[in-house]
């Protein structure tokens, strides 16, 4: 393998950066060069969705001196995202086009969930160390400008993950007006953060313990980085000495503050917020320690081109996150594991032997194990509006890693598997979702189906099935000697889309062993 | 506790201190062990280094009076006090440079052969006849006499500039009255002429006894008075208004065209001057009266540097050193592959500084390099690094060069490499507003089989080939990663990007050096605390920060034994009870200028040695981009440690500073004559000797049969 050089670049609200990395068989993955550059653009952004020309020009600017940097290496590929401030722009997709057609490069809006999965692919590209934290009860606070992310990790992996509205400097911004010291604004930051922590302790802490936090942000990282970190790894502190800098933060004021770290007046408020969150985090989960790898999302962004064109060894496995917290989310909502675990079973067997006509890869394989471990979640709720109900669940439920796309694409498929479908053009506008997206859904629902049918009574008897493909029928072969009258009435029922979609006539034979 | 360390009382002058220096460096000049004509160069070099203490220093000082600022300077003194106190001090030191001229150099020169006619009156005859012809031919030509009367308004004298004044009377008019003329003795032109003489002599004369003996010739309708050659001081430090500046180039350019129209803050005349003639030139040019020099002598003694140069006098002169090769880099070795084996130490002038030049020039020309960013701050007239350069940005590679603008005086030279650079396709930075970028680094990136690799060298001096032969001065040369890491962070930084979170080995200011050397400095102190081995040896050119100097007496008095050798201005105070009394400073003056920065920090047997660019003053380490670099290496700690041990070892060249702050010279009783300088010669020598001779054992040599 030759060496290869890849340039991540990281529109974000505050500041513009853009690392090198170099994969290498000797050195693997190693980031050789890192620029950054402070431009505000999510004041405007939040503020009047859209930007100033003058930003256009600055940003357009920077853009264009990045490639600078990238010539230096003669970069081949590079991978450029847009965060919060570009997502909250009314004319995103008039500005990147713009930006492209400046700068030549392409920038894509990145969603709220992939960036943190981003981030936290950067965590664990940590490898080893990550491993040894998470093999113990761990939870990634990722504190971002205008929310944070709370996600937690048991038996090394992730199982739940939760957005709330905490970030900096929304905080900042809401009681800023209201306070008139130190100590009143810590106890009203304290205040309005714990009123969200402790909804989110009842719903997923319960009887977990959790013993360390790994904090991305870009502020107590910052000064962790550079007054607590040994060596390369990574920084930590514990809950006593965190408290201890948190009370001597407060007590010497902003000024001081930021003279004795060397930081602006902004960023010491910001830096103290920050740090108010974090210890209001490790207190609700009774964390022990604090960790800081000091990584940013173009480590993300970086680590994700090297994963998918197979030049890093990956220590974790990151589709195994995202099925443990879509079993998570239905196991709240009172979901059946064991027949979510035979209907996967069921679907993917189908998926596998379907492959040569249905043309999907690996990532719509995955999405098919959400749909089918998420099905019927919507029953909780009610158990006739099955459909719509687990739909909107779906809807609203972050899972990290998965886009809003495809998070769209899983719960349509899930709605589908209950209702009719709607095609496409004659579903309600409201939809994000492009053509392509849509014949996912459609295959994808075929099969849902088709796998559902077969265990229609939800007791497991296609628990033993091969599946293969003859000419225009797909063989399903059952070992059982159960009567499966049901199973071949409802197939007959819904067959009729599968073949719709695929053209191809699913046969069920049954062999019995004496 | 803290008021005792930092109160004035404890504090020199910074600009006393400087005229100390320059008068060390007259102390040479008036040394009888030097050659003859090396104390020429001496006295000349005290003349131009008071030129230039009064453009900025005293010009600056000047500004703060005529805008009335009162504040106190670090030893407790306002502008207008320092003025006086300054007053008094450059007018001793100009006395004593001219009895110094007239009482021993002048004398010893006709005694050792070289006859310098001061008065046209001593010419002989055909001597005279040499002279007005050579004035006919080369010098009429070029003058541009001017005469004042009412319609003809007084003319602009040139900073620096040699002139004669004179007085005439119009033979014309009826009424005899005296009028001002001068004419500049023209700078194009050779100041000392060699003329015709006896045998085993040689003569000389200077150019403006030439003109004023035919200055008639000039003015041809007056009757001449008298004649005086005098030379104005202007202020000329640049104050640019960097936020208002739109193009900082231009701004300089314009500031440059400026500066020879600013006020009068030196008059130098020859003594004997009529008194008619005086307060012509007084009023005219709007000068106080203290700041009237008279000379007994020639004006402006920068002119001894052009008789140093004379032929025939080689046996007065010290033997031009030869730099000597490198060790570990032969000529004509890849440089990439010797500094892959190991880490590069290098002392200038004592080792050539040819590498330095031939890392760029090879990386030009090499096949895997990327790229090459450098700074450069002052650099020689036809430099080859600026050669390379431009060559290598033809090659396609990505040059970056930050050139610095504001480097004192060296503004028209860089500007033009400036623009050179940028034809050939160069990313040139001018510089950070607010800071000067005075930090010397070049970085070489490679893509090398397994990847990137960085070739960092880093200096104390800058990338000029023609003062590297002068100034004594170290270098590194690494590919270490950490390093790497560091000198793209600091190229990053320079081409406006933010700072990175943290470096991996360099300190740099102005953001992190100052914090770092309080650290270092405190932490010798615990360990004298704790009763550990602590040790702090400086060197560098200038010690004035007052953070800095109120942290030594603070280590001072803890028991840690401080060791300075500082070339020039020193504001710490030795000998203070309670205060200074572990402190000892001392200031090597010899044929190279000493100008490598080195700090050892003995931290309690894990010692620890850096060097850098930064003075321990408030302008490097506040309003400057400075880089200090470890020295790791056990090895190359060595070779740096034994540079500062050979300087406090020097019993020949070094002045040790006394309570009273006066220096005075090494005590040789029961001492070794050891002089650093020359001692760091030889050793170079006989390392460059021994590599070649362990070359020379490389050769095979073929068996023979034996009977």
């Amino acid at each position: 393998m030759k060496t290869k050089f890849f340039a991540a670049i990281d529109v974000g609200s505050y500041e513009l950066s853009c690392k090198i990395f170099q994969f290498s068989p000797k050195t693997g993955m190693k980031e050789i060069d890192s620029v950054i550059y402070r431009l505000d653009l999510g004041s405007e952004s939040f503020a009047n969705k859209k930007i100033s020309k003058e930003k256009v020009d600055e940003l357009c600017n920077v853009l264009n001196s990045f490639k600078t940097v990238m010539n230096t290496y003669k970069v081949e590929e590079y991978k450029a995202y847009g965060t919060s401030a570009i997502r909250e722009m009314e004319n995103k997709m008039i500005l990147l086009d713009h930006i492209q057609q400046r700068t030549g490069i392409r920038v894509e809006e990145i969603s709220n969930s992939e960036q943190r999965f981003l981030n936290y692919k950067a965590i664990a590209s940590k490898g080893e160390e990550f491993n040894r934290i998470i093999e113990k009860g761990t939870a990634i606070l990722d504190i971002g400008g205008g929310s944070i992310q709370i996600s937690l990790f048991e038996n090394n992996s992730l199982i739940a993950t939760q957005n709330m509205k905490l970030g900096v400097l929304r905080l900042e911004e809401s009681i800023k007006h209201l306070a008139s010291n130190n100590i009143n604004f810590e106890s009203l930051l304290e205040e309005m953060i714990n009123t969200q922590l402790s909804v989110f302790k009842k719903l997923y802490l319960k009887d977990r313990e959790i013993e360390n936090i790994i904090v991305v942000d870009d502020y107590v990282s910052f000064l962790m980085q550079k007054y607590e970190k040994e060596g390369k790894g990574t920084a930590h502190l514990s809950y006593d000495r965190f408290h201890k800098y948190v009370n001597e933060a407060k007590t010497c004021g902003t000024f001081e503050m930021a003279r004795r770290f060397g930081i602006s007046e902004e960023n010491a408020t910001r830096t103290f917020i920050s740090s108010v969150i974090i210890r209001r985090c490790m207190k609700v989960m009774g964390a022990g320690q604090v960790w800081s790898p000091g990584v940013v999302l173009c480590d993300g962004i970086g680590f994700e081109f090297g994963q998918k064109n197979g030049l890093i060894k990956e220590e974790h496995d990151f589709e195994q996150d995202i099925l443990a917290c879509a079993l998570n989310l239905s196991k709240r909502y009172l979901g059946n594991k064991k027949r979510s675990e035979t209907l996967e079973n069921i679907a993917l067997t189908i998926f596998d032997a379907m492959k040569k006509v249905h043309g999907l890869g690996k990532r719509e394989r995955l999405l098919l194990s959400l749909a089918t471990l998420l099905h019927d979640c919507g029953k909780y709720i009610s158990m006739s509006n099955l459909g719509e109900c687990s739909y909107n669940i779906i809807l609203y439920t972050e899972i990290i890693g998965v886009s809003h796309v495809e998070r769209e694409i899983v719960a349509n498929v899930v709605k589908y598997n209950h209702l009719k479908f709607g095609y496409y053009g004659i579903v309600e506008q409201s939809s994000k979702l492009d053509k392509q997206a849509y014949l996912t859904i459609a295959k994808l629902t075929a099969i849902l189906k088709l796998a559902n049918g077969l265990d229609r009574s939800h007791k497991q008897k296609f628990k033993d099935i091969k599946i293969s493909l003859k000419d225009h029928d797909l063989i399903i072969s059952v070992n059982t000697n159960e009567d499966i009258t049901l199973e071949k009435g409802m197939l007959e029922n819904r067959s009729d889309f599968f073949e719709e979609v695929f053209s191809i006539r699913p046969v069920i034979k049954q062999r019995k062993t004496v | 506790m803290k008021s005792k360390f930092y109160a004035s009382e404890n504090y020199w002058n910074r600009e006393l201190s400087w005229l100390l220096f320059n008068k060390r460096v007259l102390n040479e000049a008036r040394d009888k062990q030097n050659l003859l004509f090396e104390r020429l160069k001496f006295l000349s070099i005290t003349a131009s280094n008071l030129d230039e203490f009064f453009m900025v220093r005293v010009a600056s000082l000047k500004d703060m009076v005529n805008a009335e600022y009162t504040k106190k300077d670090i030893a407790g003194f306002t502008p207008k006090q320092q003025l006086e106190k300054l007053n008094v001090a450059t007018h001793e030191l100009v006395n004593l440079q001219y009895s110094t001229y007239n009482r021993s150099l002048y004398p010893l020169l006709m005694q050792h052969g070289l006859q310098l006619i001061t008065r046209h009156e001593e010419l002989t005859v055909e001597q005279a006849e040499y002279v007005d012809k050579y004035f006919e031919e080369s010098v009429y030509p070029v003058l541009t006499p001017m005469a004042v009367d009412s319609s003809r308004p007084f003319p602009l004298i040139r900073n620096k500039s040699l002139n004669i004044g004179a007085l005439v009377s119009n033979r014309k008019k009826e009424k005899k009255e005296l009028e001002f003329a001068t004419v500049q003795v023209p700078s194009v032109l050779s100041r000392v002429i060699e003329i015709p003489s006896k045998e085993g002599l040689k003569s000389i004369i200077l150019l403006e006894e030439i003109i004023e003996r035919n200055i008639g010739k000039l003015f041809l309708n007056y009757d001449i008075v008298c004649t005086y050659p005098f030379r104005i001081m202007r202020n000329a430090d640049l104050s640019i208004e960097e936020d208002e500046a739109e193009d900082l180039l231009k701004e300089i350019e314009k500031q440059i065209k400026k500066r020879q129209w600013g006020q009068v803050i030196r008059l130098e005349v020859e003594s004997g001057i009529d008194k008619r003639l005086l307060k012509i030139l007084q009023e005219e040019l709007a000068v106080e009266k203290e700041d009237i020099y008279h000379i007994d002598g020639p004006l402006d003694l920068t002119v001894l540097m052009k008789i140093y140069g004379l032929e025939g006098f080689e046996q007065y002169r010290v033997e031009k050193h030869i730099p000597q090769p490198v060790p570990e880099i032969a000529e004509g070795d890849n440089i990439f592959e010797k500094i892959q084996k190991q880490d590069i130490f290098m002392h200038h002038p004592y080792q050539t500084f040819t590498p330095v030049v031939d890392f760029i020039r090879q990386a030009a020309k090499d096949s895997e390099v990327l790229a090459i960013k450098q700074t450069l701050y002052r650099v020689s007239g036809n430099s080859p690094i600026i050669a390379a350069l431009a060559q290598a940005a033809e090659n396609g590679k990505q040059v970056t060069v930050l050139v610095e603008l504001k480097a004192r005086f060296d503004e028209e030279n860089n500007i033009v490499w400036a623009r050179k650079l940028e034809k050939a396709g160069c990313h040139v930075i001018y510089g950070l507003v607010g800071l000067k970028t005075h930090s010397k680094i070049t970085l070489v990136v490679r893509k090398e089989e397994d990847g990137i690799r960085r070739y960092v060298h880093l200096g104390t001096g800058n990338y000029n080939d023609a003062t590297a032969k002068l100034y004594t001065d170290v270098g590194l040369f690494t590919c270490k990663e950490s390093f790497g890491e560091d000198a793209t962070a600091v190229f990053n930084m320079l081409s406006g990007y933010s700072e990175p979170l943290s470096w991996n080995k360099l300190a740099v200011a102005p953001l992190w050096l100052k914090d770092k050397f309080l650290y270092w400095i405190e932490r010798e102190k615990n360990h004298a605390l704790n009763r550990e081995p602590a040790r702090i040896i400086a060197k560098m050119n200038s010690l004035c920060d007052k953070d800095i100097i109120a942290a030594l007496y603070e280590a001072s008095e803890a028991g840690v034994q401080i060791d300075l050798i500082v070339r020039g201005i020193c504001c710490l105070k030795v000998g203070i009870e309670g205060i200074s009394e572990n402190i000892r400073v001392r200031s090597i003056v010899g044929q190279f200028l000493e100008h490598s920065r080195i700090f050892y920090f003995e931290n309690g047997g894990k010692s620890e040695i850096y060097c850098g660019s930064a003075d321990w003053m408030p302008r490097n380490l506040e309003r400057r981009v400075e880089i200090l670099f470890p020295i790791e290496e056990e090895e190359l700690k060595k070779k740096a440690f034994h540079i500062l041990e050979g300087e406090l070892r020097d019993t020949m060249k070094a002045s040790i500073m006394l309570a009273d702050g006066t220096y005075e010279k090494v005590d040789r009783r029961g001492k070794e004559s050891y002089s650093s300088q020359d001692a760091f010669v030889m050793e170079a020598k006989e390392d460059a000797k021994k590599s070649k001779e362990g070359m020379n054992k490389r050769v095979f040599v073929p068996a023979q049969h034996m009977e």
